[in-house]
């Protein structure tokens, strides 16, 4: 035994704690032979000593009768209502909120995409579409895309070409006596197109074939629906998806009682 | 015994003195009163007490205990005895708590409160009768418990729990959390630290107390 074996075991020897006997008979006559190992021995055993007593002197300190009284109320009234603790609730309602405004943020998000798709959908057809809310008593609406974009009339004509038939009845009666400028009904009729339902038709302005001029007088007509190539479109002056041109396209033909055909919309 | 205490106790008459920890705590889960105030009253002393010793603040050492009771009571399902035991794991709880205690007091200037809140501790500790040799002991427990809180708090637990609350090496390195061979590192340099500043007041007090000779110039 030397002095770094006493060292190492110099605290269970000072604690008392167990040990072998022969080992420990050994520290201790090394510890009577060496002064430097005597001392620091008694100086371990003097701490422990003094450890011991202030664990002694504490032994007796307990929690105020007070905080038993609060923690038994706590636990009383946890097991009550069996209520959440208040933090995990606080957390929990945050939670939810949270939940709340992200539902609703996809909501809106998925209201926008499906707007925007429409339209998307509503610029892919042919632009000037009008709601007819008949084939025999049509109301023609021009949409705004119309009234923007210029349409070259088929033959030569002049501006006013560019008429509105406002009512068709059926028979037709006075024909181009009803014929108003388009523009001057853009408002309603935009109002309309926007008031229409999906299922309603909806119909372009009537497109005058002939001159006012080459026009005989007629007071009355018809309304024939028909169904041309969607290329007619073109012929129109009116955009047409290449992608869709071998679909047929309905269209209203205002026929004059000398059988001439007066005017022509195109309906979806 | 105040009367709410006796109300308390009679309340705990139901289950035996003996019943284990592990039973109690079962009991606790399913909403046992009883079953809680026996395990309160047969745990709340040795962590109050370690909280004490930690911290050197009888305030502290209330919160403490009293969170460490909140927290059993409403995560008692997360104990595994597989672990350790019940003992342990309270023990754990407070420190966690001391711990974060100390590390927020050092943001703030130790005020005459504190000082005299260890000083009322310690006054507590005075037995009566022998008034000279109370008085010597109580010096020496003083100074002892002073050096105990100015070690680092590594040092400081393994002291606590090993020492004054007479805990085996693996129960400490239970409550610590760490390998048996540390405790064993950290208790062995903790009471190195303990002889030398014992030591050194000892020094000072007897230095201050030598009759120091001054010649008279007159």
């Amino acid at each position: 035994m030397n002095c770094h074996d006493l060292e190492g075991m110099i605290n269970d020897l000072a604690r008392g704690q167990m040990m072998d006997a022969s080992l420990r008979q050994q520290a201790l006559s090394h510890a009577e032979s060496c002064a430097c190992c005597g001392m620091r021995l008694a100086a371990e055993r003097s701490l422990t000593t003094g450890l011991r007593a202030v664990a002694a002197a504490t032994a007796a300190e307990q929690a105020p009768m007070l905080l038993e009284t609060a923690v038994l109320a706590a636990f009383r009234e946890q097991h009550s209502a069996k209520p959440a603790p208040a933090f995990v609730t606080a957390r929990f309602a945050a939670r939810r909120w949270a939940y709340v405004a992200v539902g609703a943020a996809a909501v809106a998000a998925l209201v926008m995409l499906l707007s925007l798709s429409a339209s998307r959908s509503r610029d892919a057809q042919p632009p000037v579409e009008r709601k007819a809310e008949g084939t025999d008593n049509a109301v023609p609406v021009p949409p705004r895309e119309l009234l923007a974009a210029p349409r070259p009339s088929p033959s030569p004509a002049k501006d006013d070409q560019k008429l509105a038939v406002i009512r068709t009845p059926s028979p037709v009666k006075g024909t181009p006596g009803r014929i108003r400028n388009a523009a001057s009904q853009s408002k309603r009729a935009a109002d309309k197109f926007d008031e229409s339902g999906s299922d309603a038709e909806i119909a372009t302005d009537f497109i005058r074939l002939m001159n006012r001029d080459s026009l005989p007088q007629s007071d009355s007509g018809q309304v024939v629906r028909v169904e041309l190539p969607r290329s007619a479109l073109i012929s129109y002056g009116l955009p047409m998806n290449m992608e869709r041109a071998d679909e047929r396209i309905k269209a209203d033909v205002i026929v004059g009682n000398d059988g001439l055909a007066r005017a022509i919309r195109f309906v979806r | 015994m105040s009367a709410g205490a006796a109300g308390l106790h009679r309340q705990t008459m139901t289950l035996p003195m003996t019943t284990s920890d592990l039973d109690l705590l079962r009991l606790v889960v399913a909403g046992d009163e009883d079953a809680f105030t026996m395990l309160y009253r047969r745990r709340q002393g040795g962590v109050y007490r370690f909280a004490l010793h930690m911290s050197g603040s009888q305030t502290v050492a209330e919160d403490v205990t009293q969170e460490v009771f909140i927290v059993l009571m409403r995560e008692a399902g997360r104990f595994d005895p597989n672990r350790g035991s019940l003992a342990a794991y309270l023990y754990g709880i407070a420190r966690n708590h001391v711990l974060r205690r100390i590390e927020q007091d050092r943001l703030f200037v130790q005020l005459a409160d504190s000082a005299e809140d260890a000083v009322g501790t310690c006054a507590a500790m005075i037995a009566e009768g022998d008034p000279l040799g109370d008085l010597t002991r109580n010096e020496t427990i003083q100074e002892l418990r002073h050096s105990i809180l100015v070690l680092p708090a590594h040092y400081r637990e393994a002291i606590v729990l090993c020492e004054l609350h007479e805990m085996s090496y693996v129960e400490a390195a239970s409550v610590i959390g760490c390998a048996v061979g540390t405790v064993r590192s950290r208790l062995h340099r903790a009471r190195a630290l303990l002889v030398e500043r014992v030591r050194a007041a000892r020094d000072r007090n007897s230095s201050s107390e030598e009759v120091k000779p001054a010649r008279c110039f007159a």
